[in-house]
């Protein structure tokens, strides 16, 4: 039963891929071949330059003979269709081209490389995030919910309300006038390591340095909406009978909120933190910008201001597996902490 | 439903609404940015800035990077702040010859402890007409500042600088007053400001003591010819502190920009929402009545755009199009109805099972007039809710793709001010009244549509969950 779930999510989950990506090939076709020809173009140059003891009309006619065989190889000579087609498998297959301008830091031009390059930053970023919210976030719910109307309880909700609205991209330049520069200036102002890197673990204590202050700007935004959350969870559940019978039979409070409330509650807190955080990931490409730290969002950046189109489409492709690969894993483990789910199907 | 029976429940929502504080807080924000969005531009220091905002000329006179007027505290040195004298008034002579000449003198009260960075005369007129400026102290002494036949073209303004004209006559005047303190005064390096605006004394060029008071700044007009003239002379005092919420690098009043960038926070923000959320709550609803295979079809669409990667999606497409706010707003739509969908869905689903529905399909209404006549009012309240909670976010958005440079250029949003400061320098320069202004606007605006929402979903989703 549970695997059937699973596998039926993960199929979708993999149709819904192959749509988006369809989608992103026809949108972008024109772009994304105008790079390729120009891609072309400069290798028939250098390739010819490389020929000697050749007069003018030999070199035309190799130049014609090497893009006739280039148009073929990237399927250039196709109807629009069958080009399309082919852009979304080569997409499907992780095969993004080479980068126009962009290089990874063993000098690749693969954009898969470079992806891979940045993409542990991004990750590492969001997991500590997620791992520290919830950490503080579920106590201070809890404890909301044990004393509502209380001071901690009001203050969460109003907290929660006022960063609803904030940009984390702008709390991180308020952060970084503050904490990097001037008197107060303990943080770094951006990158991910000084120059040069350290190595061994002076490398990691320096590593952990750059990634406090994001870091830290994160979970000062997310930790209001969280506690808001798992407090309205939590004090939904309170009313249930089975918290009435527990308290009935004269269970301390402390172990029928942590006990039998929170273990009830578990499924639709985890899910719905996690959701809400996992569509900040993709809503941290400026944040990481402004922080210079160099993950997917900042390829965006690097991307866009070099206009290296292949890498800004292997980009979006990543962000879009991410995404997916995101509320796929979630429906999995969400039907296993709560198996009424699977019962339903569709989530 | 008649219109009685709608009215009748207006006022009763009215007055459950009043009650909660949260939801008459966000109302008081929202009508306050309604008001100054729509007449805003009457409240702006610079009127016309809305089409000059990206045109360096309109902001010429402003001084560069200042903090806002009120950095000056009581208990610490004043800077003088920047201003537009404008208030002129104005006598004409008939001389001898039957030449005109028209006087105007402009009153200014000089209380700070520095002296301004710069005083500049500008005027608009027409044909070669000599003009005398000279500025009178406190003290009853007249400088003259320039005395020369100007070149006035219609429609162009013509500006005289004491900084950077007008240093030769300001030594000139002190050389009058004691020769010898203008003996090592040399035109290139003094600071004519500084001069004018200080107590003559032997030291005043090191270490002024500010002559405070009522100065009066004089501009003689001589009319030689029939049709000349000279009209709208202002004065404009370049100070180190600026307007509410100081300049930028580009000299422009940044109080103005947060001004005008409500108006586009508002459209963005309502328009967006209202749209998403009509088409949110009409899907949701034509998928639970209709159910099969259009609740199959409506939910794919559904998921796809509920799983796609909105912001990326959003660069990307601005990136390699180039879009207007237009096409943004239009992109937005395309994703946010799924925000409404939802909810609406699973209540439309209960809805379709109720009686009265049923009744209705007995006495033989059509599908349509179900929909439309039953269903989707009941669930339009509740939209309401949904649209204000959703406008934060449609808000963020724009700024997000605007902070990147991607946004509209025709427009002035606080994600452009922002992306001007984020990639001026302001960060590192501490040019902290650039930055914190626009978030803070943002994240306002934001907060009055949450509580707005909150408000109105406390109230309106009990109802429909005990009928």
């Amino acid at each position: 039963m549970y695997r059937k779930f699973v596998l039926k999510r993960v199929m979708y989950g993999i149709f819904m891929y192959i749509l988006m990506i369809l989608t992103f090939s026809i949108l972008f076709n024109n772009v994304a071949e105008q790079t390729l020809h120009d891609q072309i173009e400069e290798q028939i140059t250098q390739e010819v330059r490389a020929y000697k003891n050749m007069n003018k009309e030999q070199l035309v006619s190799i130049a014609s003979e090497k893009r006739a065989q280039k148009t073929q190889k990237y399927h250039l000579d196709q109807p629009l269709v069958l080009r399309i087609f082919y852009r979304t498998l080569d997409t499907l297959m992780f095969n993004y081209g080479n980068a126009t301008i962009l290089k990874a830091a063993n000098g690749d031009k693969e954009v898969i490389n470079i992806e891979l390059a940045y993409l542990p930053n991004t990750l590492i970023l969001f997991a500590t995030q997620v791992v520290i919210t919830i950490l503080i976030g579920i106590p201070m719910g809890l404890w909301a919910a044990r004393k509502p109307n209380g001071v901690l309880d009001r203050t969460t909700s109003a907290l929660s309300m006022i960063t609803n609205g904030l940009p984390a991209w702008w709390l991180g330049l308020i952060m970084i006038m503050a904490f990097a520069y001037g008197p107060l200036g303990i943080f770094p102002s951006g990158g991910i390591h000084i120059n040069p890197a350290p190595e061994g673990w002076d490398g990691v204590l320096d590593y952990l340095w750059h990634l406090s202050l994001p870091l830290i700007t994160l979970v000062l935004l997310s930790i209001w909406g969280t506690a808001y959350l798992v407090r309205n969870i939590v004090l939904g559940n309170l009313q249930e009978d089975f918290v009435m019978a527990a308290r009935a039979r004269g269970i301390p409070e402390r172990y029928v909120l942590l006990g039998h409330t929170l273990r009830t509650s578990m499924p639709a807190i985890l899910t719905i933190v996690i959701l809400g955080l996992f569509s900040s990931i993709s809503g941290n490409i400026v944040f990481e910008i402004i922080f210079g730290w160099p993950g997917l969002g900042k390829l965006y950046w690097v991307a866009i201001q070099g206009n290296d189109i292949p890498v800004l489409m292997g980009t979006l492709a990543i962000s879009t597996l991410i995404n997916i690969l995101g509320f796929v894993i979630l429906d999995i483990i969400y039907g296993w902490l709560d198996p009424r789910i699977k019962v339903g199907g569709t989530a | 439903m008649s219109f009685r029976e709608n009215l009748e429940g207006l006022g009763e929502f009215w007055k459950e609404f009043r009650r909660s504080t949260l939801g008459l807080v966000g109302l008081t924000i929202l009508i306050l940015f309604v008001l100054v969005g729509s007449f805003g531009q009457y409240l702006i220091p610079f009127p016309g800035a809305t089409e000059n905002w990206r045109n360096i000329d309109f902001w010429q006179d402003n001084p560069q990077a200042a903090p806002p007027v009120w950095t000056n505290l009581p208990w610490g040195t004043q800077a003088a702040s920047s201003e537009f004298l404008t208030d002129a008034k104005t006598e004409t002579d008939e001389l001898d010859g039957g030449v005109k000449q028209q006087t105007w003198t402009i009153n200014y009260n000089f209380t700070a402890d520095q002296a301004p960075r710069d005083v500049i005369f500008a005027f608009a007129g027409i044909g070669q007409v000599p003009v005398i400026l000279s500025v009178t102290r406190p003290d009853g002494k007249t400088i003259e500042v320039s005395r020369e036949q100007m070149d006035l073209v219609e429609e162009q303004l013509t500006r005289f600088s004491v900084t950077n004209t007008g240093a030769g006559k300001v030594i000139e005047f002190i050389r009058g007053e004691d020769a010898e303190i203008a003996t090592s005064m040399l035109a290139d390096i003094v600071k004519p400001t500084r001069l004018l605006f200080s107590k003559i004394a032997s030291d005043m060029e090191t270490n002024p003591v500010m002559l405070k008071g009522e100065y009066v700044f004089t501009i003689k007009a001589l009319y030689l010819t029939e049709n000349s003239k000279v009209e709208n002379p202002t004065v404009r005092i370049s100070g180190f502190v600026s307007g509410l919420m100081g300049t930028d690098i580009s000299k422009r009043d940044i109080f103005t920009g947060i001004i005008i960038g409500i108006r586009w926070a508002l459209i963005i923000g309502l328009l967006t929402s209202l749209i998403t959320v009509l088409i949110g709550v009409l899907l949701g609803v034509i998928a639970a009545y209709f159910g099969g295979k259009i609740d199959w079809v409506i939910n794919r669409v559904y998921e796809y755009f509920y799983l796609m990667p909105i912001i990326p999606f959003l660069i990307v497409i601005a990136a390699i199009f180039k879009i207007t706010i237009w096409w943004l707003i239009a992109l937005i739509v395309i994703f946010f109805w799924s925000g409404a969908f939802k909810p609406v869905y699973g209540m439309a689903l209960q809805l379709k099972e109720e009686v009265f529905v049923e009744a209705s399909r007995a006495l033989g209404a059509s599908s349509w007039r179900i929909i439309l006549r039953h269903i989707f009012p009941m669930v339009l309240p509740y939209s309401f809710a949904v649209m204000a909670l959703s406008v934060p976010g449609v808000i963020v958005y724009e700024a997000t793709v605007s902070i990147l440079g991607l946004g509209d250029p025709s427009i002035v949003s606080w994600g452009q001010i922002l992306h001007d400061a984020e990639g001026q320098g302001a960060v590192i320069n501490n040019l902290w009244w650039w930055v914190v202004p626009p978030g803070l606007m943002i994240a306002l605006m934001g907060m009055s549509f949450v509580f707005l929402g909150t408000a109105l979903d406390k109230i309106l989703q009990p109802k429909l969950k005990t009928r």
